[in-house]
């Protein structure tokens, strides 16, 4: 293999991909394991799913010569090899020391890729992780029967004293005289029993360290390859898939989008042909020409349902489950109600809820805060669930559909509701409010969301949300979401948040301003209307309409985008856009229809413009550009284009 | 790194014996591309006008599919805009990553101009700024002004772009 073949870079970026996955399963492995600890019994397909994650991590970092996590990865493999050959009982510090573990893999492999500082403390945990081993590989000793047990047990504690609580300790006197008694149990059931000291050592001789080989490049690729593919299929029910960059289905998608063009215009020639063929004046029908045009004809039929297809495959190509971003909740929500002295079950639903990449990438971080709002500040304390009546652990739901275009997720809870008269006093003492204003409930939920509504204070004074919150909305709208909340005073919380499918495509309204046509995204349009000029009056200069006892000031578009066109005298056609509960009219000059678009970015070299999100091919083959109403009417804000009257007050 | 070092760099691009270049029209002048960056030569088509964009952003095009943004070189350079007429072509180049179209009055010819025939831009030639000329090739008694598309793209453009991104950033 030479040495293009093996291409650092490329590997290190499925190093990371692969690395992110494996830390993923790790994750939702432990989470389950935990389950087990009570009950003292491990399950092994569990721990044997845990061990070949850690042991794929160590291959691959091995193979890339990122010894840190190599190491690591390598330790807490012994670990799980203990608990695997049920050397070791399953115990709630073992967990522990495992997810603290995990921490510092992930931590080490963003060390490892970028330019991180490396964590803090890992000396410390490495130590303690080296110490917690050792307890239960010297107790291996204890049973091939070198030395007494008391013995043994008062090393193990001078050694894991230094770092562990007493309580510990304890446990593990307990853990391993039942671990003794059980050794001694299964060496008297054994029907032929092989001779015990060989049992151990070989066992041992398992669980000490594998010279730590880093192999040279190209046999490293097939030895990864080799793990990968030891891995996989024990993992179960993963389908079949392949990575692939991105960007090269959006090129895909462009070479699909010329194809619909070219269909079109293949459909126009034939329809073209068969009127011909029709009009007996022009004379065409004659001869071999006329099955030729039905030939055509039915290519061009065919053709076109291909082309839909292909597009509509393509499109479902770059959809992924949103499971890939539930998957890291449970373990949040464990990690924020350990802290908090919470009791949670999470549960989650429709995680096989497919959407477009780019919003499975994006809609991560806001549910995120959500959830942990919702375990911070929505789930009460165990006791005081309980003298209201509810059980002591409190449920978060987490659940995703489909609903015609879009797909709902919702986040509820069944904690205490937002207090909205504790949101009313925090609202004025920030003066967000004045204490005379009279607001809706409604309206009182809409200020968690305001910026600034929540501080340091609000978290351990108020029992009502708003860490974030006017964040989460931000991120929601820029996705080009909806976000509401809905809560019932001591039943709960439900925050909803709606998202289109794919924001590659979008349903937009079409409108011609002078000789141009604009398309604006049909989310954002609440309806168009014919106003007559005489029913437009200014306000400070700037012009506006009475739309049902509203005062909505109008954007003319031609101005604002300099083009040079002419008022009509008489009337005004007016697209009414929504943006944060105010309403703009912007002004066109006719509409032409609705479409759905395929969005395609300008050019970087022509840059970011104000009012323009972006272009589309319409299906003649022409462009239009997809006007950006937020930017718009915030610049026209800015430039004092549209009359503010309508907002001076709250 | 001067800028002399810089030109003497981009002089070294053209490596070989000769250096071939797409020449074109503007006005009276003949320029010149490195045949390396040229996609494809398109006859005119229509633009599609973006406002607010850069004073010679001349719009976008749809190329099979592909949004290219066209740069009017003779707004560009400066000189008085003319209507497109049969000759009037659209220069597609690929400059790194970028595609951008570029409008001339017409389209010549590739040329093979020997290496030691390309000299350093003179001071000023025809209102055109020396920072987009990497060279004059002479071929017989013609001289062909060599352009360095990626000052054409940025420079002034960069200029313009900060400005829209201050006032987005204001709104």
């Amino acid at each position: 293999m030479s040495d293009e073949l093996f291409n650092r870079e490329e590997f290190i970026s499925y190093f990371r991909d692969e690395a992110e996955e494996l830390l993923q399963q790790i994750d939702a492995d432990l989470l389950r394991l935990e389950e087990f600890v009570e009950s003292g019994e491990t399950d092994p397909e569990i721990v044997n799913s845990l061990f070949r994650a850690l042991h794929t991590v160590k291959g691959s970092s091995g193979m890339l010569g990122f010894s840190d996590v190599q190491n690591l990865a390598h330790k807490l493999e012994n670990l799980c090899d203990l608990l695997r050959k049920d050397r070791m009982p399953l115990s709630e510090s073992c967990v522990d020391i495992l997810f603290s573990g995990r921490d510092f893999l992930t931590d080490l492999v963003e060390v490892a890729i970028g330019d991180h500082e490396p964590p803090k403390g890992l000396d410390e945990y490495g130590a303690r992780l080296d110490q917690f081993v050792a307890i239960y590989e010297e107790t291996s000793h204890v049973i091939e029967g070198r030395t007494g047990p008391e013995q043994t047990f008062e090393e193990a504690t001078a050694v894991e004293s230094k770092s562990a609580s007493v309580a510990d300790v304890e446990a593990f006197e307990a853990e391993i005289a039942r671990l003794l008694a059980e050794a001694e149990l299964k060496r008297a059931q054994a029907p032929a029993p092989p001779p015990p000291a060989e049992t151990v050592v070989s066992a041992t001789m398992e669980v000490a360290p594998a010279p730590a080989v880093v192999p040279a490049a190209p046999e490293a690729a097939d030895a990864k390859k080799a793990a990968t593919e030891k891995a996989a299929p024990k993992r179960g029910s993963i389908h079949q898939t392949i990575r692939v960059d991105i960007e090269r289905l959006d090129a895909l998608l462009n070479l699909v989008g010329e194809l619909v063009i070219n269909r079109t215009r293949i459909s126009d020639i034939a329809n073209t042909l068969e009127r011909l063929m029709a009009d007996k004046s022009v004379g065409a029908s004659t001869g071999i020409v006329a099955p030729l045009a039905k030939d055509l004809a039915d290519s061009a039929a065919l053709l076109a349902r291909t082309t839909n297809e292909i597009q509509e495959s393509i499109m479902k190509v770059r959809m992924v489950p949103i499971g890939q971003v539930f998957d890291r909740f449970p373990r949040l929500v464990r990690d924020v109600a350990k802290a908090r002295g919470k009791e949670v079950l999470l549960n989650i639903s429709g995680a096989e809820t497919d959407l477009d990449k780019t919003i499975v990438d994006e809609v991560g971080e806001p549910l995120m805060h959500l959830l942990r709002n919702c375990v911070d500040h929505g789930i009460e304390s165990p006791d005081a669930r309980e003298a209201s009546g509810k059980p002591r652990a409190g449920t978060i739901s987490l659940n995703a559909y489909h609903e015609g275009n879009q797909i709902i997720i919702e986040v509820s809870d069944d904690g205490g509701g937002i207090d909205l008269d504790k949101v009313r006093a925090r609202g004025i003492k920030q003066g967000l409010i004045s204490a005379e204003d009279r607001l809706t409930d409604r309206e009182l939920v809409e200020l968690i969301f305001t910026p600034g509504f929540s501080t340091a204070e609000v978290i351990s004074d108020v029992s009502g949300r708003g860490v974030g919150m006017d964040v989460v909305k931000k991120n929601i709208t820029r996705l080009k979401g909806i976000f509401d909340v809905d809560s019932v005073a001591g039943q709960g919380t439900r925050f909803t948040i709606k998202l289109p499918l794919t924001l590659a495509i979008i349903q937009a309204l079409l409108v011609r301003v002078v000789h141009e046509l604009y398309a604006i995204p049909l989310d954002s349009v609440i309806e168009s209307q014919r106003v007559e000029m005489r029913d437009v009056r200014t306000v400070h200069g700037n012009e506006v309409i009475t739309l049902r006892g509203q005062v909505v000031p109008l954007l003319r578009i031609a101005e604002f985008f300099e083009l040079d066109g002419t008022r009509d005298p008489d009337k005004v056609m007016i697209v009414i856009v929504g943006l944060q509960g105010r309403q703009v009219g912007l002004v066109v000059d006719s509409f032409e229809g609705e479409q759905e678009i395929v969005i395609k970015p300008l050019s970087d070299v022509v840059g970011r413009i104000a009012g323009i999100s972006g272009a589309t091919i319409l299906g003649n083959g022409s462009i239009s550009l997809i006007i950006d109403v937020h930017s718009l009417v915030s610049e026209a804000y800015v430039s004092g284009r549209v009359a503010r009257a309508e907002f001076s007050g709250v | 790194m001067t800028m002399a070092d810089v030109k003497e760099d981009r002089k070294q691009q053209f490596s070989g014996e000769v250096v071939q270049v797409v020449s074109f029209r503007l006005g009276s002048e003949e320029y010149g591309v490195d045949i390396a960056q040229v996609q494809e030569i398109i006859r005119m088509v229509e633009i599609t006008h973006v406002p607010r964009a850069p004073r010679f952003m001349e719009g976008v095009i749809n190329l099979r599919g592909q949004l290219i943004p066209i740069i009017d070189l003779r707004t560009r350079f400066g000189m008085s805009r003319i209507a497109s007429t049969k000759s009037t072509r659209i220069v597609v180049t690929e400059i790194g990553t970028k595609r951008v179209g570029m409008v001339v009055d017409s389209v010549s010819e590739v040329l093979n101009i020997p290496i030691e025939n390309v000299e350093d831009a003179p001071e000023m030639i025809a209102g055109v700024g020396t920072e987009y000329i990497q060279g004059v090739g002479k071929m017989n008694d013609r001289l062909i002004i060599m352009l360095d598309l990626t000052m054409v793209i940025s420079g002034e453009e960069k200029q313009q772009l900060d400005g829209v991104e201050t006032q987005y950033a204001a709104s």
